[in-house]
């Protein structure tokens, strides 16, 4: 026994006790984990896990099923894949930079459905060729969205508000609102949603012929990518993103430097609102083309636990969305094919979660055996 | 009128035990995010042992959702102890610890809850039907004007509710156990140098808050759903926390928040009821209580001050 542990202890020190390697090694250390946890859950029901993981691949467009419908293959779920990373990927943003200042956007469900609605009604319902709209549909999401945010801080900083307070209100108000005003104006007596928007204003082109296959093309993925490249910028190499990381360390230590505390956290929300709502509208006017009243999208929430399980980095977060769409936008096919139910990829999703959020444990106990030796 | 106020302390009472449960949470100076997945989770318990025994009993028995109650009670419990090791063994960060167990609870259930219709019931459906809990109505005081709405077709959880929250008062306030949870929330130094063990009061702490919350989630279950599905996680733990920050972490102000989002939410009904809006003017109503609390927070959150080791990680080295 104590020859095993010893081994056991010799190659957890190896692969993750090195210092450097400890910030990626961690959550990869952690994802393994409860991806073993994961095939021992659906070995208990009978399935055959190993099948069922693949299916999840099969179902992203990251491997090749066994068969396809006309004009569909493995590129075309990919870009399909692609279309619903987009949202993820802005809203673990948008997260991310208010941890940074310390504070907790638990309203990007909201402010995307702000975003959304507004880019919706405006420009997705109007006459404008494509080439202004949906410019204008990106400069309207993140306006709104960061107006959302702006709010949230200021309330802040000016009243004392607790962001988690008036997120969450802000939240239950805009779904409300928008709820009402879609159900009084706009709504599709068929489907019972928004009516669909313009193919001019939607980020995503939808059965863009390609060869031989027809793909919904998400453009919003670009302005992702450069979303996360100048977030990394601002944070690493200018001022404002040092003074976001200060506040957010020690509110005392920022006073004493002299940064405006007030005017940092407002700036920082306005930013994680500004990401909520292009979120909004890559989700709304990309992903869909319209808006389901009376419903909360759950992405702001997973994307809280998107950008811790990313290690709070914006490069992290690329790593980390990727993974968890995967699991949720493979699960109908992995379901339909395994029958394993959908619920369970969810499941997986939470334990994954749970698993990393014990990092900071993992890292000070592997540590401990390193000074033990 | 009668109907603001009986609907009003329907919606407010369980509201109201999640907060408490919150408060003792969070006073103890752990942030407690997970209010909506632990009254998932202690709803969705109480609701499977309700359907697993409601064979055994005749169909309007109260004895199900009785013990339903005892079950939420322990299903709560049980989970919070997740979060309870989250934060106190694994020193977590607690408001994501709070968020993945949300997550966690609803992905569980909503799984559970599928597999088991499907394996022992044999049924494909994503809810345990419950059926709303019977009224009562107490003879004398029912009558007094106005106020006797209060007593008027009453759930038999609000008076369980109305008894456990002045127990829980008691606890917090008066006794040397409210004592010590408060100051883990306020310096846990001072505690640990007293002799009393920080982990032990805040695990106590967390598995309240757990069992208050899944008490809470039945009651929802019970009468606005009267079923066990998904649709339990549509926001009622995110807005006890509202209250309770609204309330300043004091038992007797939250109620006040609580009762004002039930009236509010039970008036605004009424309201577009009476003068005959389309229902979706329901929609605009509901933004009533949350406007109102954001307007009221701008006048009182000067004076706001959350238990001062709130979500710090309690590490005896440190000074």
């Amino acid at each position: 026994m104590k020859n095993k542990n010893n081994f056991l202890h010799k190659l957890i020190l190896q692969t993750i006790g090195h210092e450097k390697r400890q910030h990626y090694m961690i959550p990869v250390f952690t994802i393994l984990l409860s991806l073993l946890f994961g095939i021992l859950v659906i070995a208990l029901l009978g399935k055959n896990p190993l099948q069922a993981y693949y299916n999840l691949l099969q179902g992203s467009g990251l491997a090749p099923k066994a068969s396809y419908a006309g004009h569909k293959g493995m590129i075309t779920d990919f870009t399909s894949f692609l279309n619903a990373l987009t949202p993820m990927l802005f809203a673990a943003l948008a997260v991310l930079i208010a941890l940074k200042a310390g504070l907790f956007n638990i309203g990007v469900s909201g402010q995307m459905l702000a975003a959304g609605f507004t880019a919706t009604i405006l420009i997705g319902y109007s006459d404008l060729p494509a080439v202004i709209a949906r410019p204008l549909v990106v400069l309207t999401g993140f306006a709104i969205g960061a107006l959302a945010g702006a709010l949230v801080g200021y309330l802040k900083h000016r009243f004392n508000i607790n962001e988690v307070v008036s997120t969450i209100m802000f939240n239950y108000i805009f779904q409300n609102v928008i709820s009402f005003l879609i159900n009084t104006f706009y709504v599709d007596p068929v489907s019972r949603q928004s009516r669909n928007v313009g193919q001019a204003g939607r980020l995503t082109l939808v059965d863009v012929v390609v060869g031989d296959y027809k793909m919904d093309i998400p453009l919003g993925i670009l302005v992702a990518v450069i979303g996360i490249a100048v977030t990394a910028f601002v944070m690493n190499k200018t001022t404002l993103g040092f003074e976001i990381k200060a506040v957010g360390n020690s509110i005392r230590a920022a006073q004493y430097a002299g940064i405006q505390v007030g005017r940092t956290r407002v700036l920082a929300m306005m930013l994680s609102g500004g990401f909520a709502g292009l979120a909004g509208v890559t989700y709304y006017l990309g992903y869909f083309a319209s808006i389901q009243p009376k419903v909360l999208v759950s992405t702001g929430y997973d994307a809280i636990a998107v950008a811790l399980l990313g290690n709070s980095s914006p490069i992290g977060i690329i790593f980390s969305s990727f993974l968890i769409t995967v699991i949720s936008k493979g699960s109908t096919y992995m379901s339909s094919t395994s029958g394993v139910q959908a619920e369970i990829a969810s499941a997986i999703t939470g334990i994954i979660l749970l698993f990393s959020a014990c990092g900071a444990y993992v890292k000070y106990k592997v540590n401990r055996w390193k000074d033990d030796r | 009128m009668n109907t603001i106020i009986i609907d009003g302390l329907s919606f407010a009472l369980p509201l109201f035990i999640m907060a408490i449960g919150g408060i003792y949470c969070e006073r103890s100076g752990i942030t407690n995010l997970a209010i909506e997945g632990l009254q998932g989770f202690g709803a969705f318990c109480g609701a499977l042992f309700a359907v697993c025994i409601a064979q055994y009993f005749a169909g309007n028995s109260p004895v199900p959702f009785y013990l339903a109650m005892v079950f939420a009670f322990l299903g709560g419990m049980l989970f919070s102890l997740l979060h309870a090791m989250l934060c106190i063994k694994f020193k977590a960060n607690q408001v994501i610890s709070g968020v993945v167990i949300n997550i966690l609870a609803m992905a569980l259930t909503e799984f559970l809850t599928k597999q088991i219709n499907a394996s022992i019931f044999g049924a494909a459906s994503n809810k345990f039907v419950l059926g709303v809990s019977a009224r009562i109505t107490v003879p004398v005081l029912s009558k007094i004007p106005v106020l006797g709405a209060v007593f008027t077709n009453l759930y038999p959880f609000e008076i369980a509710i109305a008894l456990i929250a002045v127990i829980a008062w008691y606890i917090l306030y008066k006794t040397r156990f409210g004592l010590h949870l408060r100051a883990c929330g306020d310096n846990p130094h001072a505690v640990d140098a007293a002799g009393i063990e920080v982990s032990r009061v805040r695990l106590i702490a967390v598995m309240a808050s757990g069992a208050l919350s899944g008490l809470g989630g039945i009651c929802f279950a019970y009468s606005i759903s009267a079923n066990f599905s998904s649709n339990i996680y549509s926001g009622y733990g995110y807005l006890a926390i509202a209250a309770l920050i609204f309330g300043n972490w004091k038992i007797m102000p939250t109620l006040g928040a609580c009762l004002l989002f039930g009236f509010a939410r039970s008036g605004g009904y009424e309201l577009v009821k009476v003068l005959e809006m389309p229902s979706s003017y329901q929609d605009l109503v509901m933004v009533l209580p949350y406007v109102l609390t954001l307007l009221m927070l701008i006048f009182f959150s000067k004076k706001n001050h959350s238990p001062r080791a709130l979500g710090e990680i309690y590490d005896k080295g440190a000074r």
